[in-house]
């Protein structure tokens, strides 16, 4: 029987840096003639200061309100007519420019994006106008209970440790921040030395080059780096409750410490999590759907951060067998730490993992993330060349050994969005 | 200087190999090797359209129950072959259609194609299987609907601007329906749904077209095909007046979703309804997002939802309003733009930037192996003709402002309108 697992193969990249720090990098490759083009500034949430949770995520907002040369109005519309899209967002380790446009477009896009990015103006009333929204928009979000359970999921698994806030900010925070911080953010982490540009499509390596050149050449920023975020310590084990009393499903969390990125817990823990809680036979599935009707999904999943991680179990239930879930889910993830996995299912498991790999990065879009991810966390290309031999090479005592480490044995903290009186 | 021709077409359909077995399955097969990996698309014509109130749901129920064993490959076998090959499946039930599908390594598609052909020829339908799968079904609509706001007030928007036709229900159906399905209805539905008369697979990414067209053949060929499916009633009664519903619950804001019949996804007005789509709320130049959300600010997001269906369908306008923001101001303003388009028209330059939006997004789809399969299994089912998945951008470029300002005028008539409104509700 063959199995994907031939090593993967990459377009030729072209990396370098400019001589004011900032990495490109550019993937020339077949397909659709769109451009997939990432500017990536490390430094995320994390750096949101206290009481000013969700400022990295404003920041990046309103850059494209406004810059010397164009209004927030004309950069839309500039954008937009030319089929492009522009999007902007944070996460706790880094602020992300994504930029699809026609391959034609590039040109006129890259000079727009720049512009957005090395010099937005934050016009005051634009400021104050987004904050008004996120602030509206966090009404909304906050009444889908799984946007609840996730929140208090990562308050709880990290505490005050910069990982443990939600990058979109909570309202006091949004209503207290003021443009002098979203200003004095921009000036501080948007620096040359600390971004990295990829682009990725069917482009022409040398134009593609003179272009950057042209367009970010002339940026300037405070050297050095930002320091590194502290590793988090494990959760303290609590069950935490949140209110909904009007709600008929309860929407389940069970989180533990993880790993960071690079740690050589990456592979083994993807495998033991993908056996414990991934695809339609992982254990979880069969147990709490298949076995016991008790959900539409379950999965469980590392969020692998440049400082740590957490490992979370997620699902949801009619309220009434809300405690039966928690049950389950949390035998079935000490049955595997005790057990490890059986031979056929470790190997089901591998093949399939292997065989979603090359659909991660059929895409534009999803190369170029990728590869801006190589390049924020510091990895070789090996580590996409070589995943499915990496997976292939996992055995069953590995997995258990890191399942028995990270997956939520002792500390862990649970978490159940319903009505408490349930 | 010569003008470049407009590049209009953006798949190259020469390619395709589309073949009908005789026991009616239509088989459509497009070699695509930029990438080492097969889609493998199964389209049956069944969807809530095809359904009756009392077992409202079963399309999806039963798309369900496909995962659940048939003669060769038995209880929680299908998924567990296909991982072990590399392979991955899902599936979905709209109105019109429900579809199945696989993404491979090409080593793995005889397999693909044996585990399909097995659950079309030999399902196994026991009670148990049925009981669990109802179970996880009501979990579904606990999720998607009962507690989720936008859940609610589109289940509400559908029963109002239908009153005849089978849109009119949820696809997931009604919670007293899905309880009631029987095993014998789900007999009956395979035997006329899942017949292969009234089936279509898609087979697009590294592999031989001829090589498989011959693997197909070989293991479909002995399934029989079913009887005819019975007619689609049609006799939806004209609107003479607005019809307003409002769903109070504990939320934290209001929200306000309007929806109006539009034409079959086969009129020539469905291309037209997509650029008046984009002119007034995809991006953020677009005229609502511009008015109600950067202006005015009674509104954090706006969007518009005109999905083609084979049957007459609904393009629908969704606002979540600001906390505080009276729901009557912003319906107000919403009414105002869109009558603006109707009376006025759109400009030239607001075509073209919906006509350049509108490519890119065809191209984002026809991106993978995936997108494609999907995208020609679409257009057979909705439009009749898999080609139309290559046209859809001629459809776009012939579209002028004033098929804008007509279709704004023709299916967005105020008397013809439909509306929800949220009102939260505060417990004390």
């Amino acid at each position: 029987m063959t199995h994907p697992s031939a090593p993967i193969s990459l377009p030729p990249i072209h990396r370098e840096t400019l001589p004011n720090g900032l990495s490109v990098v550019i993937a020339q490759r077949p397909g659709v003639p769109l451009a997939a083009v990432r500017l990536v500034l490390r430094g995320g949430s994390s750096l949101d200061p206290s009481r000013r949770s969700g400022l990295a995520h404003l920041v990046a907002l309103a850059a494209r309100r406004g810059t010397r040369r164009r209004t927030g109005p004309e950069i839309d519309l500039a954008v937009e007519s030319l089929g492009a899209e522009l999007g902007a967002g944070v996460d706790e380790d880094a602020t992300y420019f994504g930029l699809s446009a026609p391959v034609e477009e590039l040109p006129r896009c890259t000079d727009i994006l720049a512009d957005v990015a090395t010099r937005p103006t934050f016009p005051p009333a634009e400021v104050k106008r987004l904050q008004r929204r996120e602030i509206a928009a966090l009404a909304h979000d906050l009444d889908e209970p799984s946007v609840v359970a996730d929140r208090a999921m990562l308050s709880a698994a990290f505490g005050d440790h910069p990982y443990g806030h939600p990058p979109e900010g909570r309202v006091r925070d949004l209503a207290e921040a003021r443009r002098a911080d979203v200003a004095t953010f921009h000036v501080r982490h948007y620096r040359p030395s600390e971004a990295i540009v990829v682009v990725v499509g069917k482009v022409d390596v040398a134009d593609v080059l003179a272009l950057v050149r042209r367009r970010f050449g002339g940026w300037r920023g405070p050297d050095g780096s930002s320091p590194p975020v502290r590793a988090p310590a494990p959760p303290t084990t609590r069950v935490l409750v949140v209110d909904k009393p009007d709600v008929t499903q309860s929407q389940v969390r069970i989180a533990s410490l993880g790993f960071p990125r690079k740690s050589p817990d990456y592979i083994p823990g993807i495998v033991a999590s993908a056996l414990l809680g991934g695809g339609f036979t992982s254990r979880l599935m069969e147990a709490i759907r298949v076995n016991r009707g008790l959900s539409y999904g379950v999965r469980s999943r590392f969020a692998t951060s440049a400082s740590g991680g957490v490992f979370f179990v997620s699902t949801f239930t009619k309220v009434e067998t809300t405690a039966e879930i928690v049950e389950v889910a949390l035998q079935e993830t000490a049955r595997f730490c005790e057990e490890g996995p059986g031979v056929e299912e470790l190997e089901r498991t591998k093949s399939y993992l292997c065989g979603l790999f090359p659909l991660s990065l059929e895409t534009h879009d999803q190369l170029a993330e990728k590869l801006a991810d190589l390049a924020l966390f510091d990895l070789p290309d090996d580590d996409i060349r070589l995943f499915r031999d990496r997976v292939r090479e996992v055995g069953p005592e590995e997995c258990r050994l890191a399942a028995r480490r990270y997956f939520p044995l002792e500390r862990r903290v649970v978490v159940a969005v319903g009505p408490a009186k349930a | 200087m010569p003008t470049p021709r407009p590049r209009t077409s953006v798949l190259d359909l020469d390619e395709v190999k589309a073949h009908t077995l005789p026991n009616g399955l239509r088989v459509r097969l497009l070699p695509e090797r930029s990438a080492p990996t097969v889609s493998y698309y199964t389209f049956f014509q069944v969807g809530s359209r095809n359904e009756k109130l009392g077992t409202t749901g079963i399309s999806h129920l039963f798309e369900h129950m496909m995962f659940n064993g048939a003669a060769k490959y038995g209880p929680k076998e299908f998924d567990r072959v296909l991982e072990s090959r590399g392979g991955h499946s899902n599936a979905y039930t709209s109105n019109d259609v429900t579809a199945y599908y696989e993404d491979f390594a090409p080593e793995a598609l005889e397999t693909v194609i044996d585990l399909e052909s097995d659950r079309m020829r030999s399902l196994r339908l026991t009670n148990d299987s049925l009981e669990q799968e109802r179970e996880v079904v009501k979990e579904e609509r606990r999720l998607r609907t009962e507690n989720s706001i936008f859940g609610l007030m589109e289940e509400q928007l559908e029963a109002l601007v239908f009153l005849a036709h089978p849109y009119r229900w949820p696809v997931i159906g009604w919670m007293d329906d899905i309880e009631r399905i029987t095993r014998d209805d789900c007999e009956a539905f395979f035997r006329t749904y899942y017949a292969p008369d009234n089936a279509a697979v898609y087979v697009v990414g590294d592999m031989d077209p001829d090589a498989t067209l011959a693997l197909v053949a070989r293991h479909y060929s002995d399934i029989s095909p079913g009887p005819r499916p019975g007619p689609v009633p049609q006799g939806e009664p004209p609107q003479r007046g607005e019809r307003r519903a409002v769903v109070r619950y504990p939320a934290q804001a209001p929200a306000l979703l309007a929806g109006w019949r539009g034409p079959a996804a086969r009129s020539p007005d469905s291309a037209a309804l997509d650029v008046l789509q984009v002119c007034l709320a995809v991006g953020e130049s677009s005229r609502l997002r511009r008015r109600l959300v950067q202006d005015e600010e009674v509104a954090v997001s706006v969007s518009i939802g005109w999905g083609w269906r084979i049957d007459p369908g609904v393009f629908l306008a969704f606002a979540e309003l600001s906390p505080r923001v009276k729901s009557a101001r912003a319906e107000a303003m919403l009414w105002e733009e869109i009558d603006r388009v109707a009376t006025k028209g759109v400009t030239g330059a607001e075509v073209r930037r919906a006509q350049a939006l509108l490519r890119s997004s065809v191209l984002h789809e026809l991106a993978t192996h995936h997108g494609i399969a999907h995208a020609l299994g679409q257009a057979e089912a909705l439009l009749g003709d898999w080609r139309e998945a290559a046209r859809a951008l001629e459809h776009y470029a012939a579209v002028g402002a004033r098929d804008v300002r007509r279709v704004a005028a023709e299916y967005l008539d105020p008397a013809r309108r439909c509306v929800v409104a949220l009102e939260p509700e505060v417990k004390r």
